[in-house]
């Protein structure tokens, strides 16, 4: 059953459009993702959702219930939704100590005070909080602050829970902790989550779907798998992961595969949407997925060592083809000189 | 949708009374100025014969003159001065800055018509210090009652106003830009005159038409000092009207009201749009990095000579003369002051029961009075935060125009309107109507102390309290006002010293029972008892002094 459906949603700050008709659904139990870089709308589509920006048209329904449509001019105000959002300043009331942050939901659902008790005791022992319950937030750890935070969102069991780049105020280290230990929370409390975020390997590692925003408009979405192993477009592609471009013509379709010349170069590759023989084409290959050849054969072209990088765990060699640059990946060193680079396939993509 | 309405009446509520406070006073100057005769006067016939009147009297246009010179002398003095005093401060290391600053900022807090008058016992013709030059060396080469001693006195004490907003645009600045300059081989007062200065010239553009227009509004400087030679400026003269005809000349004095307005409205105006510009303009420069001070070795000596000066002259000269004279019982050529101390000034105070009311009315009025003036500015304020409608456009522009009434037309108008109005007539003779005509008079100022409050509380924070489930009046009473405190506390006591300050809104609403000091002091003034004035003047400034200290004990700043 669908906790949230966004319909055909329009909006524009003035004559300034910000959301172009975008339509999601996120099931019970499912984590989506909103990705985009900065200005793509993904903010405000979550902030729209909350009721915190008034769209100009579209329909928005939490569980069965209305709480936004354009044409039957229904607006139910922010406090009317029963949504939990998590900010990305985590926007902790600096007056309440953390057991009256996490609180202050129950405080105006009006459950009575034993109760109001235990269950912010329950949901602070949940995120290891509890210890700190009267301290104030600025007392507290980045850390510490985002699961207050959290808890606050949570205590009141919301059907659907907001997140607003939830991780993105931590420091490197920890948001990789950070990332594994929210993802196994949502599994294990089967929450609801919309959770917005510019970091495509934030949005791969946590969500069971992901809706890539861009200019407004949704570019695709899909599993983590499919947005990353299947990208319908050159801006999907561009987004996710580290790649390679190449530019060239396409001289031949066959059977759903394009082959693109370039200057040194001639590549098969599977042909996406779009692609007509005879025009100018992109090629792309994600980084790690071009090898080390040790000499010429099947859709492998021959490239000149710039560079080396040591990167602790590999190498990144960078290479040059005409005027183009191609990286990958390798275990080794590599001597100067040319060398043979393998492009499989399966694994280019022809836009 | 019952729900909503019911929670916006507060809102209209709110910005109908204020509305009304705003606009009805100044109409009824406007309808005042077209009747021939008091609106009360059953003989009244609309027309322009007041402003005929006033165009033919050639007072008026001396008036005009001598304002629009003072004025200007005000800007020529004021705003170099106040510039170079705000780089000294805000970018150098002269040693004592942080004991100079408030000090800086008495003259904008002790009331206008109590520097006077401490100008007057102080360097008057038998000032203390004049005496005291006359008997060291012969002769004191100063007068105070020419018209450019009124425009110097004026523009040293308006220096404050342009230094409060020339430091903060210096704070904005970052240090790298003077640093750059140092190393190209400019020395400190060459890097204040070539790049930090002209780098604040919006700042300094905004500082000179306020101090123009507080040039316009100058009312208790040329009262006093330009009483004995008969220099008038268009709010003295609008005074002295009623005067001039003997009869209550209402319709005069509305239209010399007017024509006041129809110069300082788009003053005000003009200061609106610069300072908007002036923020942009230090949002561009973004973030200063850690300020380095320049040093100034050599300079510091001149710096401090120059600052030390100005003290002197703007703050001390003024502030002791008022001091002693408040306990002596004469003073001038040959008195010896071991001989003449007296407490008997004081004694006199006591036992006179209007002024022992006026000093405690004066107490309630910023204690009480303040309190309530800030609740209502904070009602004001609620009533436009976050809403980017219609209304709180209107309202924005509504705080606006008390700015432009001057103190002295603002308690004329409020006068007539407890006149007008027949219901409101009853509370003319109480402290509610002067605690009503100053919180209208300061309504911009202390719109602005809470706006900047509102602006420092993050929206997310009211944000998630509305997502948690809380309704904006629950967010406005459970997240925004706690996290205001500090705000409304600091705003309390700037507008209790303020109030303390006030002088000539109460002019024309002095009554038994509204009496406040400020106002008296400007009646026993002219009424001639310097004695009485001397005292109550010394208690004003106690007041005063209690206000900073206090606020300084609390770390307000004393501006914004």
């Amino acid at each position: 059953m669908a906790e949230l459906t966004v319909e055909d949603l329009h909006l524009a700050y003035g004559t300034n459009p910000i959301l172009k008709g975008v339509s999601l659904t996120l099931d019970r139990g499912e984590v989506v993702s909103l990705l985009g870089p900065s200005g793509s709308g993904k903010t405000t589509l979550l902030r729209a959702v909350a009721g915190l920006e008034t769209p100009n048209a579209g329909r928005i329904r939490i569980g069965d219930k209305a709480v936004f449509d354009g044409a039957a001019k229904v607006d139910v105000p922010a406090e009317g939704r029963n949504l939990g959002l998590v900010f990305q300043s985590y926007a902790l009331w600096p007056h309440k100590t953390v057991f009256d942050n996490v609180a202050y939901g129950l405080r105006l659902r009006k459950v009575s005070g034993t109760d109001i008790r235990t269950r912010v005791s329950a949901a602070l022992d949940q995120l290891s909080l509890l210890h700190l319950r009267e301290r104030f937030p600025h007392q507290l750890s980045g850390g510490q602050q985002q699961r207050v935070a959290l808890a606050r969102a949570l205590v009141y069991n919301p059907p659907v829970i907001l997140l607003d780049e939830p991780l993105s105020n931590l420091d490197a280290k920890l948001r990789e902790e950070a990332r594994a230990w929210l993802r196994e929370l949502i599994v294990e409390l089967q929450l609801s989550a919309l959770c917005v975020t510019h970091d495509q390997g934030e949005s791969l590692a946590m969500s069971d779907r992901i809706l890539l925003l861009n200019e407004g408009r949704i570019e695709q979405q899909g599993t983590p798998q499919e947005m990353y192993g299947n990208p319908a477009t050159l801006f999907a592609a561009d987004f996710m992961g580290s790649n390679n471009r190449l530019p060239g013509r396409v001289t031949e379709i066959r059977d759903g595969a394009a082959r693109l010349e370039g200057e040194g170069y001639a590549l098969w590759g599977r042909a996406r949407h779009g692609v007509v023989s005879g025009k100018d084409g992109t090629a792309m290959i994600r980084l790690e997925r071009i090898r080390l050849a040790t000499g010429p054969g099947d859709n492998r072209l021959e490239a000149s060592l710039t560079t080396s990088m040591y990167l602790g765990d590999k190498w990144e060699h960078l290479f040059h083809v005409g005027e183009s640059r191609l990286r990958a990946y390798g275990t080794e060193p590599l001597a100067a000189g040319t060398h043979w680079l393998e492009v499989p396939r399966e694994d280019l993509w022809v836009f | 949708m019952r729900a909503m309405t019911l929670a916006a009446f507060p809102r209209a509520l709110t910005i109908f009374v204020t509305a009304s406070a705003v606009l009805a006073p100044l109409s009824l100057i406007f309808y005042q100025s077209f009747l021939s005769a008091p609106f009360f006067d059953a003989r009244k016939t609309a027309g322009l014969g007041a402003y005929a009147f006033i165009f033919a009297d050639s007072d008026f246009w001396d008036a005009s003159l001598n304002s629009a010179l003072i004025a200007t002398a005000m800007v020529v003095i004021a705003v170099p001065l106040g510039a170079m005093l705000a780089f000294v401060m805000e970018r150098t290391d002269l040693p004592g800055k942080r004991w100079i600053e408030p000090l800086i900022l008495v003259p904008s807090f002790v009331s206008p018509m109590v520097l006077a008058f401490g100008y007057v016992v102080s360097a008057g013709p038998v000032g203390f210090y004049t005496v005291w030059a006359t008997e060291f060396f012969g002769g004191a080469p100063w007068g105070i009652y020419s018209l450019t001693a009124i425009g110097v006195i004026a523009g040293l004490t308006h220096v404050p106003n342009v230094y409060v907003y020339a430091s903060a645009a210096l704070k904005s600045l970052g240090s790298d830009v003077e640093e750059a300059a140092r190393v190209a081989g400019a020395s400190p007062f060459r890097v204040a005159t070539t790049v930090s200065l002209p780098l604040i010239t919006p700042a300094l553009l905004f500082s000179a038409v306020l101090v123009f227009f507080l040039g316009f509004e100058l009312f208790g400087l040329p009262l006093v000092l330009g009483d004995p030679e008969g220099h008038l400026v268009l709010s003295t003269y609008l005074y002295k009207l009623t005067n001039k005809l003997g009869t209550p000349s209402y319709h005069l004095m509305a239209a010399v009201a007017i024509c006041i307005v129809a110069v300082t409205f788009p003053l005000v105006l003009l200061q609106r749009y610069l300072l908007q510009n002036t923020r942009k303009y230090a949002t561009i420069k973004g973030k200063a990095g850690r300020m380095r001070e320049l040093p100034l070795r050599a300079w510091k000596w001149v710096a401090g000579a120059l600052i030390g000066a100005w003290l002197f002259v703007g703050v001390i000269v003024p502030l002791s003369g008022i001091a002693l004279r408040a306990f002596v019982s004469n003073w001038g050529y040959g008195a010896k002051l071991s001989e003449v101390l007296t407490l008997e000034h004081f004694q006199s105070v006591w036992e006179e029961p209007t002024l022992v009311r006026a000093i405690w009315n004066t107490i309630l009025i910023g204690t009480i009075g303040g309190a309530i003036a800030v609740a209502c500015y904070t009602a004001i304020g609620f009533s436009t935060h976050r809403r980017n409608d219609g209304w709180s456009r209107f309202v924005d522009y509504l705080v606006l125009v008390p700015r432009a009434v001057p103190g002295l037309l603002a308690g004329l108008a409020f006068l007539w309107v407890f006149l007008f109005f027949p219901p409101l007539t009853p509370l003319r003779t109480t402290i509610f109507s002067m605690w009503l005509a100053y919180t209208v008079v300061w309504l911009a100022y202390g719109m602005r102390l809470i706006s900047s409050s509102l602006l420092q509380v993050s929206s997310e924070l009211e944000e998630a309290g509305r997502s948690a489930g809380a309704s904006r009046g629950r967010v406005s009473r459970d997240i925004t006002l706690p996290l205001l405190r500090h705000g409304l506390l600091a705003s309390w006591l700037l507008v209790f010293m303020i109030f303390e300050r006030e002088y000539s809104t109460g002019v024309y609403l002095l009554a038994p029972g509204t009496e406040v000091i400020g106002a008296e002091l400007v009646s026993l003034w002219q009424g001639g008892a310097i004695d009485v004035v001397a005292a109550l003047s010394l208690i004003n400034v106690v007041l005063v002094g209690i206000g900073l200290a206090l606020a300084l004990r609390f770390g307000v700043r004393l501006r914004d």
